[in-house]
């Protein structure tokens, strides 16, 4: 059993962070949150039982990026984005106006269109995490779920992303997102969840759970109150550089 | 630009071809009355191989997307070996004037109906194992046992076919792959078979994109993969059947010609599945063009031409890949 008696409430704009050491079972927590394991449980998604949802009406209602994605082929990037628009098609997979402009929307927020006519198979890692997000962000699902989105993002990059995430948050969406690092999640997060052993320990808001008792008890470490330095954006620069 | 010139060298290939096998074998069309039999004769050849190479070399791109793999063939599902088996128990059963030969079937649709009830067999036994939560690797395993066992069966076929030598010779000429002996009635049999194969998967075609993600992206994405998967499958395996019951057991067209296009006209289904149906059809009319004009004691087998051509033409295109020239 990888989790056991996780029970959680979540409501939308906030973003949400999923803590733990390696192993906790935070990527396992958003893959069976995505439909992607099987769970003894109920999951409800907007009110209405995960099961009971068909594939497509669940991808329109929650958006998964995972921490290694197995694409790794010759599609131009706008196509890989485009695939986020796959549960809004109809039969005949017909794009619509609604899909060019939910595309044009999530790689200008990822600051991806210039990227746009590259391979993505030729991409270095942090751009593909970045195509990877507007994929999901094309979705415009509700619920955003992310695995160690930051990981292999340059200081800039990061930083950027973790503003875009409070962005999408103060619109309405739910972002769940697993991360390592405690300083990140204590700057762009509202709430946390602390996981450990596939249980999880503690829940609430993110200055409460990142905090030293629960800290030392989970990672084994101290908290040093001041760092010896941090990063934060410029005051004008709110957006993807 | 690019994508329009690509479709019109493929185009212009699949005509040459067509061009030159209809103009080119043994026999003078200058003769009047030789003329008409001898285009007839070959149209019918050219139409079979180039019904044969574009579901081969469709099922294979199609394939290729399941499995997220560019070195697999139509034949990794063991639907193939199926259908071959199926079309040499089929010759074996109507020398030997079992009940299948008095059925309201003609002599020469019993081949093809072989194939696709060997290809049918093959595909409900994949099917059975192709479940909503069964990985592609236990497909591959399912698919590499059933050709094994199914290869083992022709080999069996082949041994007891040595009493008779006709029956002998049929059934080597068969394995070896050829499409001479098609008869009209085989070849108006198997177009629709392909054509609707063709049009299908090319319906599929965004899904197969997804599926370049892998399992679980493509599903969170709102793919049913099982569901998917299973289509493909039967799809591969009606074109596999229709082309071996046209073509015989012809390599390499499937797996070569899609590695050929990718560079050529990109990854995205929607665009290499037409592309792989002309430029299959092209290369397997061109092979039937060189087994017959090749300068032998009698024609040389389709499946040795294209295996004397593919197996280089493919270490080429491997190499390619491996120095960075991406495949998808």
């Amino acid at each position: 059993m990888l989790l056991d008696q996780v029970s959680l409430c979540l409501s939308g704009s906030q973003v949400v962070a999923l803590l733990g050491p390696n192993g906790a079972g935070k990527s396992t927590l958003l893959k069976t949150m995505a439909g992607l394991l099987p769970f003894s449980g109920s999951l409800r998604l907007d009110g209405r039982e995960a099961s009971q949802l068909g594939r497509a009406e669940r991808a329109r209602l929650v958006a998964y990026v995972p921490q290694h994605s197995a694409l790794d082929a010759a599609l131009p990037v706008r196509d890989v984005v485009a695939h986020g628009r796959f549960a809004h098609r109809d039969v005949w997979g017909r794009p619509d106006r609604r899909d060019d402009s939910a595309i044009e929307r999530a790689m200008e927020l990822t600051d991806t269109r210039r990227l746009a006519e590259r391979s993505f198979n030729r991409l270095s890692y942090g751009e593909r995490r970045l195509v990877l997000l507007a994929r999901a962000l094309a979705t415009e699902a509700r619920v955003l779920l992310l695995d160690e989105p930051t990981a292999a993002l340059d200081v800039t990059h990061a930083l950027a992303l973790l503003h875009l995430l409070r962005d999408l948050a103060s619109r309405g969406a739910l972002v769940m997102v697993a991360l390592h690092q405690l300083n990140e999640a204590a700057q762009a997060s509202d709430r946390a969840l602390l996981l450990a052993g596939g249980r999880l320990v503690a829940a609430g808001p993110a200055a409460e759970v990142i905090s030293a008792e629960p800290v030392r008890r989970v990672y084994g470490v101290e908290i040093v109150p001041a760092a010896h330095f941090g990063f934060r954006m410029p005051a004008e620069k709110g957006t993807a550089p | 630009m690019k994508i329009v010139l690509t479709y019109a060298v493929l185009l212009a290939l699949l005509v040459g071809a067509v061009a030159l096998a209809l103009l080119v074998g043994h026999g003078s069309l200058a003769d009047p009355t030789l003329r008409s039999t001898l285009l007839g004769l070959r149209a019918t050849r050219v139409g079979a191989a180039l019904l044969a190479g574009a579901a081969l070399a469709t099922g294979g791109a199609v394939v290729q997307g399941v499995f997220r793999d560019p070195l697999v063939s139509p034949s990794i599902l063991g639907t193939t070996a199926g259908a071959s088996l199926g079309g040499q128990l089929a010759m074996l059963a109507l020398v030997a004037g079992s009940p299948l030969a008095s059925l309201a079937v003609s002599a020469e649709m019993v081949l093809p109906l072989g194939c696709l009830l060997g290809a049918g067999l093959s595909l409900a036994i994949v099917l059975t194992f192709c479940r909503e939560r069964t990985g592609t690797l236990t497909l591959i395993l399912t698919g590499f046992i059933l050709s094994s066992l199914f290869l083992a069966l022709s080999s069996f076929i082949t041994s007891l076919a040595q009493d008779s030598w006709d029956m002998s010779r049929a059934v080597v000429s068969f394995t070896l792959g050829g499409v001479g002996g098609v008869s009209t009635r085989q070849l108006f049999a198997a177009l629709p078979l392909v054509g609707i194969g063709i049009v299908a998967c090319w319906l599929w075609s965004d899904t197969l994109d997804l599926l370049l993600s892998g399992e679980d992206e493509a599903s969170s994405l709102g793919v049913e993969v099982g569901r998917a998967r299973r289509w493909a499958v039967t799809w591969v395996a009606v074109l596999a059947a229709a082309a071996i019951a046209v073509g015989g057991n012809v390599g390499f067209v499937g797996l070569i010609v899609p590695h050929t296009l990718r560079p050529l006209v990109g990854v995205r289904h929607r665009r290499l599945i037409p592309a792989c149906a002309l430029l299959g059809g092209a290369f397997l009319v061109a092979c039937d063009v060189i087994a017959r004009v090749f300068p032998s004691r009698s024609e040389l087998p389709l499946g040795v031409i294209t295996g004397i051509i593919g197996a280089p033409v493919f270490l080429i295109l491997l190499a390619r890949s491996q120095r960075g020239v991406s495949h998808g």
